[in-house]
This record gives C-alpha cells, sequence and structure tokens, in this order.
C-alpha cells in the first residue's frame, strides 16, 4: 500500500501540489500525449463524456476539443479551483462535481464515455473504481484511463512502489477484464525521451 | 449546478435518487447556488457549495483546516 493510496494523504499532496501542478504536469503528461490518448476514442460532439479526476481541466480541455460539454468530477477542491479558473465555475460546457471515483454519484447506463487520466494511481481499489466507471457507462460505451506505467529500473520501482500504484500492460488487463470491460486495449504514451512512461488502457462496456 | 443534473446525480452510497432542499437559485432563476442533495433512500445529505454539489461520501468529506 502506497502512501497515496491513502485518500486523505492525497487530499493533502493535491493541496500541496495543485500550487505548482499544472507547470509539472506538461514534463510527464503532454499536450501532444494527451492528443494521441484522444485519438484512441471514438468522439462525436453530442456525447455525454465524464471526466472523473479532472484535476486542474488539463485532459478536460482536451475533450473539449472534439465534444460539446464534460462532466467533470475531482475529490480535491483545490485541484478544481485550478480548474474553475479556466472554465468557469457554473457556465457550460463543464459541470463539475467532487466526488470519488471508487463510488460515482450518477446512474447507472448515463454516460457514452468516461476517460480518467493521472488519478487511478491514487485509487485505494481500482478495480472496485473501474467497475464503477462500468455501471455509469452506457452499454458499448467507451472507457480510456491513463495511468503511469510500471518503470523498468530497480531504484525507480522502489520508490514508485512507495509512493503510489504503478501497473503494466498485464495488470491492467486484469484489472479491466475483472471490472467487466471488453475489448481492452493498452497503449504507451510519453515524451520523445521517455516514450512509454505512461500506459492508456482503452476498453467497451459490454452491449 | 442546474436542477436537471438531478436527473443523472445519485447517491454515492446506495445509488437511490436525490431530492432537492433549500435551494437557492441565482438571479438567472436556472443555477441552484446552495442547497441540500438529500438521498431519498438512506436520507444521507450532500451539500451544494457555491453551485458544485459535493457528492463525496460522508468518510471523505471532512477537510482539515487550510
Amino acid at each position: 500500500m502506497g502512501v497515496l493510496e491513502h485518500k486523505a494523504r492525497a487530499r493533502l499532496f493535491y493541496k500541496y501540489l495543485s500550487r505548482v501542478y499544472d507547470r509539472v504536469n506538461p514534463f510527464i503528461w503532454t499536450e501532444e500525449m494527451r492528443t494521441d490518448a484522444l485519438g484512441l476514442l471514438d468522439l462525436e460532439p453530442e456525447m455525454t463524456v465524464l471526466d472523473v479526476g479532472c484535476g486542474t481541466g488539463f485532459a478536460t480541455d482536451g475533450l473539449l476539443e472534439h465534444v460539446d460539454e464534460v462532466y467533470a468530477l475531482d475529490q480535491s477542491e483545490h485541484q478544481l479551483e485550478q480548474a474553475y479558473a479556466k472554465f468557469g465555475k457554473r457556465a457550460p460546457p463543464v459541470t463539475f462535481h467532487r466526488g470519488d471515483a471508487e463510488r460515482l454519484p450518477f446512474a447507472t447506463d448515463t454516460f457514452d464515455v468516461v476517460w480518467s487520466s493521472g488519478s487511478i494511481e491514487y485509487w485505494p481499489n481500482p478495480i472496485l473504481a473501474l467497475r464503477e466507471f462500468r455501471r455509469v457507462l452506457k452499454p458499448g460505451g467507451q472507457v480510456l484511463v491513463v495511468g503511469p506505467n510500471y518503470p523498468d529500473s530497480f531504484l525507480a520501482r522502489k520508490l514508485a512502489d512507495s509512493i503510489m500504484l504503478f501497473y503494466d500492460e498485464y495488470e491492467a488487463d486484469r484489472m479491466f477484464k475483472r471490472a467487466g470491460f471488453e475489448e481492452v486495449k493498452h497503449a504507451f504514451l510519453g515524451p520523445a525521451y521517455d516514450p512509454d512512461v505512461a500506459i492508456t488502457t482503452i476498453g467497451r462496456a459490454p452491449e | 449546478m442546474k436542477e436537471s443534473l438531478l436527473e443523472i446525480l445519485r447517491c454515492p452510497l446506495d445509488k437511490s435518487e436525490l431530492e432537492l432542499e433549500d435551494a437557492e437559485y441565482a438571479d438567472d432563476g436556472e443555477e441552484v447556488v446552495s442547497g441540500t442533495l438529500v438521498c431519498t433512500e438512506c436520507g444521507e445529505e450532500y451539500p451544494i457549495e457555491d453551485g458544485i454539489p459535493n457528492l463525496l461520501p460522508p468518510d471523505m468529506r471532512e477537510e482539515t483546516p487550510a
């Protein structure tokens, strides 16, 4: 169990990190990676999209290049403050909520797409969250999750394991299938100097 | 939040429908700026804070003072 898997600590961590997050963020999760990830989905403007763990709204911004409206959820008010500053707090195209990824406050069969980037590493029980994603997706709906790929070097692994959840392709496959997803596929994303720093998994809710 | 959002919002604990109570609206009469969302099944209450519904389960809701 990594330190940040404890949600209260994750909240505290983000309270301080959110101040510099968008400055640090482009080094590990770039606009180019975001474009690559968006290219893995079939998006239509009128689709109903949920961004889980929207944070400062970096992915929300990318999603809005493809769809008219995004429903965004995060547990941290400090991260959300940054997103409010970008999109406005009340007006469309973004509808904000505070909530927990593992216990989503939405009706079953609501969304065409559930997206989550840079959030899975903080969930204590990723399979619970993924099952929730499947529940709120319409039958045949698409899921996309970007998380940190498990590092190759021994020292980086030790560090990774002590801080948060990292996983590889096999683990991702297991988690998504246990959560009931079909057509599960993985892609590796990253900047040129570290091309597989992130793992992106897509899948579909059963019809 | 718009009142129409209630169509898709559910209690995060038991996924039952929520009822809006003590709602205060913005000048346009559309936007709910404060109020309470109450679970029709378990009675748990979720606040609307400056227009944003806080649907964190009760065990995650308490914040350490800044």
